[in-house]
């Protein structure tokens, strides 16, 4: 009865879902296109590079100051210029700041619902005629006309064009100027910093109430400036982590906010450039690399039993560039000369004087952000390699610690290219050698290719260390060890090496080597093996298991969905046909934040919820877990999700704003709009879900319970230290040994493995053994 | 630290006489004319210098390494060896992906990549 | 953790007491990465496309400064390190190394990494631009019997390498062929350093002369190294008349008083003249030029750093403080500099003779 039920629930899912899929493709897809705003600030320049003063525009049927919500019939004429034909003779676009135009004939059409053009029939008259409702609210409504005056002849030389701007009256007044967007992101930023700033001081006020005076807190201060133990480091990363996470996300809510509804005014394409430029190499680079550093500075030593890393004041030294890296990357930004490249920087704008001259201060805190990595790289690769305790061999290495090796091993090797890159790029725009000046024979294509040998590895190091978190919550979870542990380390070094091989996939519609992207389109569908791998692992984990539900378990089990729904959306882009369309459409950025946010912050919640006893020594409380689980989980899903279906009808992606119309070419439907106030409106609240995590995390701090050893179960070794460790972690006389991992062990190694050893063992043991 | 020899020598100061020597073959390849030789073997001077350069390069490269790095000869000489190596495939992969491709969609396409030919 | 039972007092600025074994509170990385950030902005600030704005050179020098001052603290707490505590690696297949050395030949990994890429972006160009020597030999433009040809005054972009000017004549390659015999040497003093501070049956005091004067010899080299660079590269210099040997008085000139830079969209060479017209080719040389002096540069920024860690080294082996124990130091440091050597066996035959 039971399973009959089952049954028929799958039925009807599989249903829903094959109509699902009938359906989403069956919108006309559209080529993307730049929205009309461009008329509105460089004219018609299509018919004439300047407007010609001759031409003469009338503007009839306005009032001085207009009645709200009363309807007027406006006259678009104008004089002058080529002499009139009497087909193809004119043309206008009149906008306005308020109210709604209604087309009377079919000489005109609406773009916008204050915007209105003429059309196809209409482009044979010189006058125009259509109703302009005023607004309600009363202010000051500002009017931009352009006219064309076509000689007819079907081509655009001997055309000229005028613009003609009026304001009509209300009875309120001028209008409120909108929000400058750079006002709003400072001011938030800083009380961002403020409360930051003001967590810090208490967090100082808690470690002794008695003495909070000056002469306790520059030395505590001092302390943590010169800090040289991983866990202290760690938490440096993670306060970095998580304020530079709050600015991505305001930047982000502020980006949300100007698509909430088609033609918005608050940020401008230019601004719009800086902004999501910005939020990307925040999220990436200062938000989640510092997070992964935090956990691996915390655990990594706990787990492998070092008491420190092996190069501790390399380590402080790998923190510290970032926070003045971040600073050289927010120069320039609040004067409006911000990066405004994309996180991806591709040149020949990114050496063109074109681009903000905030662009170089990018480049150089990138330089930082490079070297920073490699440091890290060499201090974790080192002490992975190096400082396991006795007994731990490479094949019982908790995952986490795998994750984060194979995650350092692709981030140091591929980061040279991005650094090597960056310098070209900084010197071009300095002392202005040429390797990206295309008069000179420069290859704007070859910092594609350094970019993204750096950039796909990159995001695999962020997606890695996510898996190592989950394989160990979901395992603590069922109460048994991760299903697969070889496959699972197999599977992951795979994705290291796969993930060299795989980068020319972003640039499939370049114009690159046709062969490079052929192997790159088979390369890339390869590495759905190895993730695959990983999924059925988690699954059979679950499976075999008797499972827990506690926080963690929850965001664990979240991220298998979303990540699953993430690789699945990638699977789209290898095929060279399908990435053509897809390519640069929202149907992009919903794949990437599926597998960024769904994967890399889901994980890094479960992280947080996972560690955080460990390392404080309180408990979370669970149900405002639960709650910032199921908030920011629902809104999360209905933020991305319906991004796909309008990347898939062309939404582009790093346009500021777009047009609903059935009628225009670069248009999106009317359900479009719908969607994105939706997805506006889920940004928000999963924004403000996130406060949840920090309330809880700040409250636990104070009041929550003790947490004792090992509060979940787990039986790596960072569970066998007191929450919180002590410092030096382990002591370095007695460093611990890993007596009994036979589970991990079962098989010999094979013939592979056993030649490897052979290899890999110094010869005074081998000596020993003979 | 080196336990052994060289022709019964001192591995570090036969070492360098070496170098010294190869690169004074590297230099003299540069400075004598060897365009009859090269016209014998049907090729310009430049591929000849290059190929000399490129093959003298490679002994040098490993004496370096082999015994001012002491990749050779020592108890750990082996796993290190292996550690320089790893990155030798990724090497290969950004010479071949980078180094070695060009731009070339629009005038490069190979035949079975245009119109026409995947018909068989 | 205010309450952490370390008793060591954490010494920021000062040496550390290294038989403590716990992690030293240090002020150097904090410093290093202010510094650092402050000669990236100055730099940036100071240059413009090539326009020179000297108004922010003092910017670029407060940031020398101030890494300056954070070597000198890592320095500081570092020349009290007498080979006490030198972690060894417990975990196969490393066991029984230095962790310090592995970490050296990782980071050498890496260092591969940022040649290679720099190699890369060379074959590229070098691949995929038309040679200057190509196009001057096609002969000139005429637009029935030589379409393709150049045309006087008309610029052509095409890859000249360096050198066709640097291995034009002995002396032109005399700067780079005394560098790489001086890195060579180097190399070897820095092994004899290594060598000495390692002999267990020398008295101190010699070893302290020994390895102190290798020391000072590589530093030397390395010096002349750069300095060669410099007179190659922007200086020039003066063979004199020396009849006997057949030595004529002339001039050398340097890489850029010839025209070699990164901004030369009309470089001439001396031997780009027709003979028939006696016209000249000019060319475009920007790319190739650029990854001249940067890809060099880069390897000249390494040997740069060589000389800063050398100087360090140097004096600490003029204090005497470079025992058995911990002459290892000197085989870290060395790895690197044969790195650098290895690199130049490199760039030596594919930048400057090829």
């Amino acid at each position: 009865m039971e399973r009959k039920t089952l049954v028929t629930r799958s039925m009807v899912a599989l249903i829903l879902i094959s109509i699902a899929m009938v359906v989403s493709p069956a919108v006309n897809s559209l080529p993307t296109g730049v929205g009309g705003t461009g008329i509105q600030s460089s004219g018609c320049n299509c018919h004439s590079a300047v407007p010609t003063a001759t031409v003469d525009i009338t503007v009839d049927g306005l009032p001085e100051e207009y009645n709200a919500s009363e309807t007027y019939t406006v006259t678009v004429s104008f004089s002058g210029g080529p002499v009139e034909s009497g087909i193809n003779s004119g043309g206008f676009n009149l906008w306005a700041s308020g109210g709604e135009f209604s087309v009377l004939d079919a000489t005109v059409e609406s773009r916008a619902p204050a915007e209105v053009t003429h059309t196809e029939a209409g482009n044979d008259y010189r006058t125009w005629t259509v109703e302009w409702i005023a607004p309600s609210h009363g202010r000051d409504v500002d009017f931009i006309v352009h006219v064309n005056s076509v000689n007819g002849d079907g081509a655009n030389s001997g055309d000229e064009w005028n613009r003609y701007d009026l304001t009509v009256a209300g009875s309120l007044g001028p209008g409120l100027d909108p929000a400058d967007p750079f006002t709003v992101l400072a001011t938030l930023i800083i009380i961002s910093g403020l409360l930051l700033t003001i967590t810090i001081l208490y967090g100082f006020y808690r470690t002794n109430p008695d003495v909070f005076d000056w002469e306790h807190l520059a030395p505590w201060i001092a302390d943590w400036l010169t800090t040289t133990d991983h866990k202290k480091i760690g938490t440096l990363y993670f306060v970095q982590g998580l304020f530079f996470l709050g600015v991505g996300g305001i930047l982000a809510m502020m980006i949300r906010l100007q698509l909430a509804g088609p033609d918005m005014g608050f940020i401008s394409q230019d601004q719009y450039n800086s902004f999501f430029t910005l939020h990307g190499t925040t999220m990436i680079f200062l938000a989640a690399m510092p997070l992964i550093n935090g956990f691996a500075n915390w655990i990594v030593p706990l787990q492998i039993g070092a008491p420190d890393l092996a190069l501790p004041r390399i380590n402080a030294l790998s923190f510290w560039l970032q926070p003045f890296a971040a600073l050289l990357i927010f120069t320039g930004v609040f004067s409006g000369q911000g990066a405004d490249t994309g996180w991806t920087g591709y040149a020949p704008y990114i050496v063109s004087t074109g681009a903000h001259t905030g662009v170089t201060m990018w480049v150089a805190g990138q330089i930082m952000l490079v070297a920073s990595s490699t440091l890290t790289g060499i201090n974790f690769l080192t002490t992975m390699a190096v400082m396991r305790a006795e007994g731990m061999g490479w094949m019982q290495m908790p995952l986490f610690t795998w994750s984060i090796l194979v995650a350092n091993l692709m981030l140091f090797l591929s980061i040279p290219a991005f650094g090597v890159g960056l310098i070209q790029v900084y010197l071009d725009r300095t002392i202005s050698t040429a390797f990206y000046d295309i008069a000179a024979g420069g290859d704007p294509l070859l910092w594609s290719h350094l970019f993204w040998y750096f950039g796909h590895p990159e995001v695999y190091v962020v997606i890695v260390p996510a898996f190592g978190v989950i394989s160990e919550v979901l395992a603590t979870s069922a109460r048994r060890s991760i299903f697969g542990y070889k496959s699972m380390v197999l599977a992951m070094a795979g994705i290291g090496i796969v993930a060299f091989i795989v980068y020319g996939h972003h640039m499939f519609t370049s114009g690159m080597s046709p062969n490079l992207r052929f192997i790159t389109m088979l390369t890339t569908m390869l590495v759905a093996v190895p993730t695959g791998v990983k999924i059925f692992n988690w699954l059979k984990t679950l499976h075999g298991g008797s499972l827990v539900y506690r926080t963690h378990t929850l965001w664990a089990l979240g991220f298998l969905v979303t990540f699953t729904l993430g690789g699945i959306s990638g699977m789209f882009f290898p095929s060279i046909t399908m990435d053509a369309h897809l390519h640069e459409t929202y149907f992009v950025v919903a794949h990437f934040h599926y597998v960024l946010v769904g994967g890399t912050v889901f994980g890094f919640f479960a992280a947080i919820y996972y560690w955080y006893p460990k390392m404080t020594g309180r408990m979370l409380d669970e149900k405002l877990g639960t709650l910032h689980f199921l908030t920011a989980f629902v809104t999360y899903n209905g933020i991305f999700w319906p991004m796909h279906r309008l990347g898939v009808i062309g939404m582009p992606r790093r346009t500021h704003t777009y047009f609903i119309t059935t009628e225009d070419f670069t248009a999106l439907p009317e359900w479009a709009a719908d969607w994105n106030m939706f997805i506006s409106v889920c940004a928000f609240l999963f924004f403000f879900s996130n406060f949840i995590l920090v309330a809880n995390m700040l409250i636990s701090l104070v009041r929550g319970q003790k947490a004792p050893a090992d509060p979940w179960g787990g039986w790596s070794f960072e569970w066998m230290t007191a929450s919180p460790p002590p410092t030096p972690s382990f002591d370095w006389n007695n460093l611990p040994v890993l007596k009994d991992a036979n589970e991990h062990i079962a098989n010999e190694p094979s013939a592979i493995g056993r030649w490897f050893n052979r290899l890999m063992v110094p010869e005074d043991q081998e000596e020993v053994s003979h | 630290m080196a336990h052994y020899k060289i022709l019964g020598k001192d591995p570090y100061w036969m070492n360098f006489y070496g170098l010294m020597l190869l690169t004074l073959i590297e230099v003299a390849a540069v400075g004598l004319d060897l365009s009859d030789f090269a016209a014998s073997y049907d090729t310009t001077e430049k591929v000849v210098t290059l190929w000399i350069l490129t093959i003298i390069a490679i002994p040098k490269f490993i004496m370096i390494a082999a015994i001012f790095m002491h990749l050779y000869g020592d108890a750990d000489s082996k796993i290190l060896t292996l550690t320089a190596l790893f990155p030798a495939f990724f090497i290969i992969i950004m010479v071949l992906f980078i180094g070695l491709t060009h731009p070339d969609a629009t005038t490069g396409l190979p035949d079975w990549c245009r119109p026409g030919t995947y018909g068989l | 953790m205010s309450d952490h039972d370390d008793h060591h007092a954490p010494q920021p600025w000062g040496p550390h007491d290294w038989h403590h074994g716990a992690p030293h509170n240090s002020f150097s990385p904090l410093f290093l990465s202010m510094g650092v950030a402050i000669s990236l902005f100055g730099l940036a600030a100071a240059w413009d496309y090539g326009t020179y704005n000297p108004g922010h050179i003092p910017t670029i020098l407060l940031g020398l400064l101030v890494v300056g001052f954070s070597m000198f603290i890592w320095w500081r707490q570092d020349i009290s390190f007498d080979g006490h505590y030198d972690p060894i690696s417990t975990g196969t297949p490393f066991r029984g190394i230095q962790v310090r050395k592995v970490a050296t030949w990782v980071f050498l990994m890496s260092e591969m990494m940022v040649f290679t890429s720099l190699f890369s972006t060379y074959m590229r160009y070098r691949l995929g631009i038309e040679n200057c020597g190509t196009v001057f030999e096609r002969g000139m433009f005429d637009p029935v019997t030589n379409p393709t040809g150049w045309q006087e005054g008309v610029a052509v972009t095409c890859f000249e390498p360096a050198s066709h000017l640097i291995a034009s004549s002995w002396w032109h390659l005399a700067p780079g062929a005394v560098n790489t015999f001086a890195l060579i040497l180097s190399s070897f003093t820095v092994v004899q350093a290594l060598r000495y501070a390692k002999m267990p049956d020398l008295d101190e005091e010699a070893r302290r002369k020994k390895v102190y004067r290798y020391l000072a010899s590589t530093w030397c080299l390395a010096v002349l190294f750069l300095t060669l660079k410099m007179v190659e590269w922007f200086v020039g210099f003066y063979v004199p008349e020396i009849s006997f040997i057949g030595l004529h008085e002339h001039d050398i000139v340097s890489l850029v008083d010839e025209g070699y830079t990164i901004n030369a969209d009309h470089y001439q060479h001396h031997s780009y003249i027709d003979e028939a017209t006696g016209a000249h080719m000019v060319a475009n040389i920007q790319v190739s030029a650029s990854l001249f002096y940067v890809t060099t540069g880069t390897h000249g920024a390494h040997v740069a750093g060589g000389i800063i860690g050398l100087t360090y080294m140097t004096f600490k082996a003029w204090k005497g403080l470079y025992t058995p124990a911990n002459a290892v130091s000197i085989e870290y440091f060395g790895l690197y500099w044969h790195f650098v050597d290895l690199i130049w066996v490199l760039v030596f035959p594919f930048f400057y003779l090829y």
